[in-house]
């Protein structure tokens, strides 16, 4: 395959942050089809418009997800690229890697793709761009027999769950994460592979408020790490924060002279519930008036920790703006147990429950977060089998137009009016 | 015993899902699982956690970008057998981690990392700006109204002092979608760089029955401004097509991803929009979305000078003006949206103006407000 | 009265073969048995994947159910091409 000349993605060679560029061309010694994603993408810098078509129907064999089709619409002057299809690997919880399973992959890689790969999509799979269709079912083979792995979803499929790092390598994470993550995209391998639903359905799991994996945002089933008792207060360490000892935010504002910690306009005046105080140099804490919302904790992390009580809030339906508007999850299990002895027993209920009614009742293309629109908040309530609490919502309703049922009214909505007419003329 | 093309179905395996996590944890991670006490930064891109157990964990956090070469994961291997027995991590961010047990070997992975070239920038870590998560663009997507991999190494190249810095009123979450499917999700983004399409689909009547279901083409629209019409394709037959009503159109690109025959990407018509003031985090105020502050800029490859420029100055004027902790979009409520695009000399336009569904939410229904030079 | 598994197989084979469209939602198989639950007509037409009567078509973000004959691809489009 020939090098092509590309003057102005070479302009992005320059400057300080790594160049994939630079990256694509070292890539190219070893796998040539390089030089044709080069030159495609200056094409398009040229054009100032894609140079790929649509999918269609690509996959392994059984599968209805997990590999995306992609064609080039230029392929006699690329055919490096002219089939070039996405596979989506299932990352491990946490994206943590051993260099053996990596190197691995690579070889895999290198064998049946581009070299290129993305660390890691959007959702969160290892995403290696770039094969053709008689490639797929030998990688996949060697995939599953030799690296012991299996690919994520895509389509209407349970997408690839993800998470943060969770107790692995953080403070805050009021579950395992990364346990529940493995266990539920294992217990929902089929559904992960084999289309089920109206669309497509994500779960996310962050282990705190703090919410790294934008499990609120992002997540059809968000479990959200957080906990029901009092912030653990080491008061000895608040001193040492208070002197100046310790920095604030665990180091994160060091780059610039803020001046010195000042505890009352740094954290307590910025409690958005006011639930903080100081008595002399004993900070306090009103708990049941605290909203969780890790602000103090994160300042004055060695001072501070979530309760001992801990578990996860369930926030159901988050989306994308595609296609009414973007949501984010809506709140609506306050406090679980997330317990790997009984096999998350309580958090699979709450998942089936969803399913169970979104299968039927969702359209086609259709989010849960738009199925939960469509229908009100009140119906998916009742779905899930919740007693509605003012935690639900942010407000009460202000419109009068309450949809009162037959039964909830004295007599029923079945009335005579001949019997009304007795009384009342016309 | 490989595969065997002939018999594609023996000793088939399926549904065996990731590896497990706990095959891939660093010692000091796995023995500590669970027993964190505290973090700290010790500089900018240097982590360290604290264990019960005393023990520590070394975390250097380096930038990469999304779209990256097995020759260069290989090498990320090699730093990670040489420096941290042969682990690694990503971050959600597309940021990579090396971890050591002790703090005597920090520097030495410093200096390795730094002495190859800017392949490994060193920071990401508290009131910075993180890695750019963003899409495929140009380089491998069909539904793109921007490129992402340039675009995020021509921003990321003109704001990298803020990466390997912690100079910022807070952290600052970048990210960048190609178009309004928004894989990237960055609707909840500090700075969001958004891929417009502004042209109503072209219609490829000779293409279409081959390649598209009439109905699905339809159904597609959320606006109803499809509908099914019969004409003539260019060999003069008679073809069941569609007709789009261009006045009801959002550019959001729904058609074209169940129907090949509608492209509406165009070289003038896409651009770039802005967007500011989302985040995720529950940290003091509730997650927003992002707003759109700034509704097009061209696609102006291979450096997109105006997307840059945009990027650079709302990240300035907020560095000066915002006070500690406060996020970008804290900051624009504070002291109001109005003083923001006053502060940072955004011209407003009526395109900031929300016509689409919930928009009511977002208009101003109280006197309250500042007398900025918008009001004349 | 819910169908048996081979009734269902045939009414969705006859649902695939008979609709105006090639590509069908899961939702689309729904009607040919409204007595069962969803999960078990997604059961099945998975089933019928495996055994290479119907296949998955995909968008991308979609994926949907064909039958394999009523379906052109992008690869026997452009042999159907180089065979002109």
């Amino acid at each position: 395959m020939p090098k092509h000349d590309t003057p102005l993605l070479d302009e992005l060679e320059k400057g300080p942050w790594p160049s994939f560029v630079t990256d694509l061309k070292r890539q190219a010694a070893t796998k040539p089809e390089c030089w044709d994603i080069l030159g495609q993408v200056e094409l398009s810098y040229k054009d100032r418009i894609t140079h790929w078509k649509h999918g269609g129907i690509v996959g392994v064999f059984g599968y209805g997800g997990g590999i995306v089709g992609r064609y080039s619409d230029v392929p006699k002057e690329f055919p490096g690229v002219a089939h070039f299809h996405t596979v989506r690997v299932n990352q491990p919880s946490g994206l943590y890697y051993s260099t053996e399973n990596l190197r691995g992959i690579c070889n895999l890689w290198q064998k049946y793709g581009s070299g290129m790969t993305n660390m890691h999509g959007s959702t969160g799979d290892m995403v290696l761009l770039g094969t053709t269709t008689p490639n797929l079912e030998p990688l996949f083979y060697e995939l599953t027999h030799d690296l012991k792995q299996d690919l994520g979803g895509s389509g209407s499929n349970l997408r690839t769950p993800s998470c943060c790092l969770g107790k692995s390598r953080c403070e805050w994470a009021c579950y395992d994460t990364q346990a529940l993550c493995h266990f539920l995209t294992n217990k929902y391998q089929d559904e992960l592979h084999r289309p089920a639903f109206p669309y497509k359905f994500k779960f996310k799991m962050s282990g705190c408020p703090n919410d790294c994996v934008a499990a609120q945002a992002r997540s059809d089933f968000a479990v959200i790490g957080n906990w029901r008792d009092d912030i653990r207060i080491d008061q000895a360490a608040v001193k040492a924060y208070v002197k100046g000892d310790y920095p604030s935010n665990g180091g994160a504002h060091a780059g610039r002279d803020w001046g010195k910690f000042d505890i009352q306009k740094e954290v307590i005046a910025l409690c958005p519930t006011g639930c903080m105080w100081m008595e002399g140099d004993v900070l306090k804490i009103d708990n049941s008036n605290c909203t969780h919302c890790m602000h103090c904790i994160n300042v004055m992390p060695r001072a501070l920790r979530p309760g001992k009580e801990q578990g996860a809030t369930i926030c159901v339906g988050a989306k994308a703006p595609i296609l009414d508007g973007a949501q984010f999850a809506t709140m609506i299990i306050p406090f679980m147990k997330v317990d790997a002895e009984n096999e998350y027993e309580e958090v699979v209920e709450q998942i089936e429950k969803i399913w169970d009614w979104w299968m039927e009742v969702g359209k086609n293309r259709e989010r849960v977060g738009e199925t939960i629109q469509r229908v009100g908040l009140p119906t998916f309530l009742k779905v899930m089998e919740v007693e509605p609490i003012p935690q639900h919502v942010r407000e009460p309703r202000s419109n009068p137009y309450v949809f009162w049922e037959s039964d909830e009214v004295e007599g029923g909505f079945e009335r005579d009016i001949r019997e009304f007419r007795k009384r009342h003329a016309q | 015993m490989g595969y065997n093309p002939d018999k594609p179905m023996e000793d088939r395996i399926t549904d065996l899902g990731p590896r497990h996590f706990a095959d891939f944890l660093p010692p000091v991670v796995k023995k500590n699982f669970g027993k964190w006490l505290y973090h700290e930064i010790t500089q900018p891109g240097v982590l360290m956690h604290k264990a019960e157990s005393g023990d520590e964990c070394w975390t250097v956090r380096v930038g990469a970008a999304r779209l990256i070469s097995i020759d260069h994961i290989r090498e990320i291997c090699d730093i990670a057998d040489k420096h941290c027995e042969g682990f690694v991590r990503w971050t959600t961010r597309n940021n990579v981690e090396f971890m050591v047990d002790s703090k005597a070997k920090v520097q030495p992975l410093i200096d390795d990392l730094k002495s190859r070239g800017n392949k490994f920038p060193i920071g990401a870590t508290g009131a910075s700006v993180s890695a750019i998560v963003h899409t495929q663009g140009w380089v491998h997507c069909h539904t793109p109204a921007t490129d992402a991999s340039g675009v995020v190494k021509a921003v990321m190249d003109e704001i990298f002092d803020y990466f390997t810095s912690m100079t910022l009123p807070a952290q600052v979450r970048v990210a960048l979608a190609c178009c309004l499917n928004m894989c990237g999700a960055v609707h909840a983004s500090d700075i969001a760089i958004l891929g417009v399409h502004r042209k109503p689909p072209m219609i490829d009547h000779d293409a279409i029955s081959g390649l598209c279901e009439i109905p699905l083409a339809i159904s597609a629209c959320p606006l109803g401004a499809i509908s099914p019409l019969k004409t003539t394709n260019s060999a003069g037959e008679e073809v069941k097509s569609v007709k789009v009503k261009n006045e009801r159109c959002m550019f959001c690109g729904n058609c074209y991803t169940m129907c090949p025959a509608m492209p509406l990407a165009d070289p003038d018509g896409d651009g770039i929009a802005i967007l500011v003031g989302g985040k995720v985090s529950n940290s003091r105020s509730m997650p927003k979305f992002s707003k759109l502050v700034i509704p097009f800029l061209p696609n102006t490859p291979p450096r997109w000078p105006e997307t840059v420029a945009a990027v650079k100055n709302i990240l300035d004027t907020y560095a000066k003006d915002a006070r500690k902790y406060e996020r970008v979009g804290e900051w624009a409520e504070r002291i109001g949206w109005e003083k923001f695009f006053e502060k940072t000399g955004i011209p407003f336009t009526i395109k900031s103006v929300d016509d689409y569904r919930l928009a009511y939410d977002t208009w101003r229904t109280t006197t309250q407000f500042k007398f900025t030079s918008h009001v004349k | 009265m819910a169908l048996s598994k081979d009734e269902l197989k045939a009414a969705l084979l006859a649902k695939a073969t008979k609709a105006p469209k090639p590509q069908l939602y899961i939702k689309d198989f729904y009607e040919c048995d409204p007595d069962a639950k969803p999960r078990e007509i997604k059961n099945i037409a998975n089933e019928m994947v495996r055994e290479g009567t119907l296949m998955f078509w995909s968008s991308g973000s979609t994926t949907m159910y064909a039958l394999p004959s009523r379906i052109k691809n992008e690869e026997t489009r452009e042999a159907a091409e180089d065979n002109k």
